[in-house]
């Protein structure tokens, strides 16, 4: 096998969630001599392309997303042990810890945002449904994350998303970690008078905001970055 | 009734700790995805969509619709999520339930009692209207807009109120104890306005802010018995957890009936609108199974658009409707999810469409209105709940053909708007909540909207234009609200 066809077979591996072949795959690149970085673009994030594509047409449903996301995660951690720790660096996307707040059992739509950002290279820890405040804060300084994501469907939880954003503030966390926000009751009037760091109004613009919010570092600072790829936000 | 449903009840809780052992993930991406593809394939139903024809008339695939949904709820069962078990059930099980269900449902006493019934598509019998949606509302608006909202008995059948931003002034948390009061507050503010508006015996369908079974701990005892109802809302299609039992528990208790229902997503584990079809249609034979309902509220919904109005969802809507209305006499509350807001075109159009489909497919009730997608603070207004009880009352009897032409010419008018929907004005800019009267701008493209559709063929007027008709001017009619 060549090793264009070695990163088509990666690719589409990553793009049918086919977890255990494509870490084999990625091994099988790399010990063909394949350098890591181009494993990594040519290979697992082409596949990751195709998913997510998959998707916004409506060909590929949330179990694909999910399964591809959990493709992606394993491959990349192959492919970082191998980098240099420059290129890995340069290469990460980042850590983001995301959940459901407290009282919000209806998932499904940070489910998708958790599957792409995970397919589109980001580490993500879900901390689930129902998430009690302190529990983000907590997991964030386990993992080392540079994103808190609170997501909610019901108007009855909004006040949760403040008290995490109060909480981290007043834990002398603000500084540390980028807090954003989303879900069908959260507009983006809302995140910005919360302070929050970003709100964006789908799945596809969230992972744009966080590549944005990565670039430009600096948790807390600069209001809060909205992305609406419908144009609804100015 | 309430001991054989207690002992059914128990029989699921038993099944919850003692049913196949599952893990979480397996289930949302393995099994409900694989299941619902094989089975849509065993049928035939793979890329039954059609985009052309947004509500069904075909018979044949609404009754193929059924068999398939009969073999996934009982190849599949619930998932409940607290013990990461499957609840299965049996066929005879199944057709007990069956067998054992009501005919009607009194809600309400007195001369504010109604009758829901089972409808078949294009039945006549006009379905009953519960207004509206939790959408959130001032606490200072919350008396008078409720009182508007169940200002005209033959709109709106049943209350269900929208969602207190406050509680006396303070923000209330969902699963903490201002939940607890607020579901007791909310109770006693909505008696107080039917005793206001003239309805004192109007149903109640639980508590609207009520998120978990704390807000409905707070407001059952405010309601209990006289045909009053606790909602008890599963997280996604197929799954259920113990805080719905909880609900269900304390409903009975309080002598309400039952109302449950869960979501079917296209674009989630359900996959595509067949998939969601598919799934919808197992919901409304596992739950009133499992969970002892007397009627559902289960309905599909696309998470790429936010709401149920684009040709997708209004085709899913359709066919699973049918499905159900013409192999069983389950009583089902199907909801439309408008994205648009209050006093905008695009809200009426949608609304209009929805209800037409649902009303034409055999809903029994209707829960309306999302106005603004439920997104925003005061964007509703009794306008949009007057409306659809207008709309999906005189939409019964139309015939499923008649009612998917309307819709083609109506969907073109907002369908490419639904990812950026218009949001409509809040509350105080297009209704007058002291005379309790929507204001001129409201009045003038309401009258505009409703006589475009009637133009189109809506039967609006046919039904429902006598009693509360307004001047007649050039063939055109203005409704005085």
């Amino acid at each position: 096998m060549t090793n264009d066809e070695i990163l088509k077979k990666l690719a589409d591996l990553v793009a049918e969630g086919e977890e255990e072949e494509a870490v084999e795959t990625v091994k099988e690149a790399l010990a063909a001599g394949i350098p890591p970085l181009t494993v990594l673009n040519k290979g697992a994030s082409a596949g990751m392309d195709v998913v997510s594509a998959q998707y916004s047409a409506g060909e590929a449903f949330l179990p694909e997303l999910v399964l591809a996301g959990d493709a992606m995660s394993a491959v990349i951690e192959i492919i970082f042990e191998n980098m240099s720790s420059e290129d890995a660096a340069a290469s990460k996307q980042g850590v983001v810890v995301l959940g459901q707040a407290k009282g919000d059992v209806h998932d499904i739509g940070k489910n998708v945002v958790s599957a792409l950002l995970a397919v589109n290279g980001f580490e993500v820890f879900d901390l689930g449904i129902d998430v009690e405040v302190k529990a983000f804060i907590e997991k964030a300084k386990e993992v080392n994350a540079d994103i808190i994501g609170v997501s909610t469907l019901l108007t009855t939880s909004l006040p949760y998303l403040q008290d995490t954003l109060q909480y981290i503030k007043d834990t002398g966390n603000r500084d540390k970690y980028h807090f954003i926000v989303g879900g069908g009751p959260v507009t983006p009037e809302f995140a910005q008078q919360m302070g929050a760091d970003g709100w964006s109004r789908t799945a596809f613009d969230c992972v744009e905001m966080c590549k944005k919010l990565m670039a430009k570092g600096h948790p807390g600072q600069g209001g809060t970055l909205l992305i609406d790829s419908e144009g609804g936000v100015a | 009734m309430y001991n054989v449903k207690v002992q059914r009840l128990l029989d699921s809780l038993d099944k919850a700790y003692q049913g196949p052992v599952i893990p979480m993930k397996e289930w949302d991406t393995k099994i409900i995805p694989k299941t619902v593809k094989r089975i849509l394939k065993k049928y035939n139903l793979q890329n039954t969509l059609d985009m052309d024809n947004p509500i069904n008339c075909d018979d044949d695939l609404a009754d193929t619709f059924f068999k398939a949904g009969w073999e996934l709820a009982l190849e599949l069962g619930m998932y409940c999520e607290d013990t990461e078990r499957v609840i299965k059930i049996t066929e005879d099980e199944l057709l007990q339930t069956i067998r054992d269900y009501q005919d009607i449902n009194i809600l309400g006493e007195g001369q504010d009692q109604v009758i829901m019934r089972p409808r078949k598509p294009e039945d006549p019998y006009k379905p009953l209207v519960a207004s509206s949606l939790g959408i959130v509302c001032s606490e200072e608006n919350y008396l008078p807009l409720v009182q508007g909202i169940v200002k005209y008995p033959k709109l709106v059948d049943v209350l269900h109120g929208p969602t207190l931003a406050t509680v006396f002034g303070r923000t209330f948390r969902s699963g903490t104890p201002y939940e607890t009061l607020m579901g007791n507050y909310e109770s006693h503010l909505k008696q107080e306005a039917l005793w206001r508006a003239g309805r004192p015996g109007m149903a109640c369908t639980g508590v609207a802010g009520a998120v978990t079974e704390f807000g409905h701990l707070g407001g059952a005892p405010v309601l209990a018995g006289r045909g009053n109802v606790t909602m008890s809302l599963c997280p996604v299609e197929l799954k259920c957890t113990f805080s719905n039992f909880h609900r269900i528990i304390q409903g009975l208790n309080y002598g309400h009936k039952l109302r449950v229902g869960a979501f079917s997503y296209i674009g989630g584990y359900a996959g595509p609108p067949e998939g969601a079809a598919l799934c919808c249609v197992a919901n409304d034979l596992l739950i009133p199974t499992i969970m002892q309902c007397d009627y559902t509220s289960s309905y599909v919904y696309d998470i790429q658009l936010f709401g149920n109005c684009g040709r997708k969802a209004v085709w899913a809507n359709s066919v699973s409707i049918q499905a159900i209305s013409r192999n069983t006499g389950f009583m089902r509350n199907k909801i439309v999810n408008e994205t648009a807001g209050p006093c905008t075109e695009m809200f009426m159009y949608e609304a209009a469409v929805g209800l037409m489909n649902h009303s034409v497919s055999g809903a029994s009730k209707t829960t309306q209105p999302r106005s603004a997608g439920g997104r925003y603070t005061d964007y509703i207004t009794p306008v949009e709940c007057w409306w659809s009880g207008d709309v999906f009352k005189s939409c019964a009897g139309m015939t499923r053909k008649d009612a998917n032409e309307l819709a083609k010419k109506i969907l073109p008018k907002y369908e490419e708007k639904l990812a950026s929907p218009d949001k409509g004005l809040p509350i105080t800019e297009c209704f007058d909540l002291q005379r309790q009267q929507p204001k001129d701008n409201y009045i003038e493209l309401f009258n505009r909207v409703r006589n475009e559709l009637i133009d189109l063929g809506m039967p609006l007027d046919k039904a429902f234009g006598e009693w509360y008709m307004g001047k007649v001017s050039n063939g055109r009619r203005t409704i005085i609200l």
